[in-house]
């Protein structure tokens, strides 16, 4: 009979009962349980329990949806704010140098460290620089490492201070290396001569 | 009214922690440098809009339900 009564009164209402906020509202056990007794003894006591329980349901669900709206649509809007802010005051080198943008002055930079211009690009080592082909096979028979101080000396025109710091050595050691290299050299030009 | 402050306080803190995740997700819509500052406004956002928003007009259960 009870069980009857109920079930009439879900059936009658079965389009709203599929409502979302209803469904979520009546998937508690104890607001089931409310709105059990008021279809069962339809006081006004028991029907204000029910709607007190339901309101705050509501509010509830309505402050999440608020919320949840609320920080998306703000993450949205504080990027497209921090993007404007941030294209209003460029830093130079960030700019682009023509209206359209594209290249920006960061990308133009050159690495100082790098080799520059020219040379870098021919290949200015100095087997290169070679055009006497007896020099070149006398050159060819020195050490690396000679030839690197070669090279460091008359064509990157380094000074010996400077050569024995990137070689992590003594300038008395390189200014050795660089004496027994040009005697190396010049036996073995002789020696060709002859 | 403090004690009502209190749990209006509480309430809020609540809707905070478990949207969390929902922040954290969001926060992927800006650069990685700006992630803590959206997150701390958008937090103090929520604060600021439960305090000022009126949730109150539900309407009756048994207005929806004859």
């Amino acid at each position: 009979m009870e069980n009857q009564k109920v079930e009439e009164f879900f059936y009658r209402n079965n389009e709203q009962v599929n409502n979302p906020i209803i469904k979520s509202f009546l998937s508690d056990s104890n607001n089931l349980y409310l709105v059990q007794q008021a279809i069962l003894y339809p006081t006004e006591h028991n029907k204000k329990l029910v709607d007190e329980s339901f309101q705050l349901h509501y509010i509830n669900v309505r402050k999440i949806k608020y919320v949840s709206n609320l920080i998306y649509f703000f993450s949205l809007d504080f990027d497209k704010k921090r993007r404007r802010l941030q294209n209003r005051a460029l830093l130079i080198l960030d700019k682009g140098l023509s209206e359209e943008g594209g290249t920006t002055a960061k990308e133009l930079m050159e690495d100082a460290s790098v080799g520059t211009g020219l040379d870098y690009l021919v290949g200015g080592g100095l087997l290169d620089n070679i055009e006497d082909e007896l020099l070149l096979k006398s050159l060819q028979k020195l050490t690396v490492k000679q030839l690197q101080i070669l090279e460091m000396i008359y064509v990157k025109e380094l000074s010996i201070k400077d050569i024995a710091h990137t070689l992590q050595t003594t300038p008395q050691n390189i200014s050795n290396l660089h004496r027994k290299a040009l005697n190396k050299l010049k036996t073995t030009l002789r020696e060709k001569e002859e | 009214m403090a004690i009502l402050e209190n749990r209006y306080n509480e309430e809020t803190l609540t809707i905070i922690e478990n949207f969390i995740p929902k922040i954290k997700q969001c926060l992927h819509n800006t650069d990685f440098q700006e992630r803590e500052d959206l997150e701390q406004e958008i937090k103090l956002k929520i604060i600021e809009k439960l305090a000022t928003v009126d949730f109150q007009d539900a309407p009756s259960f048994w207005d929806i339900l004859s």
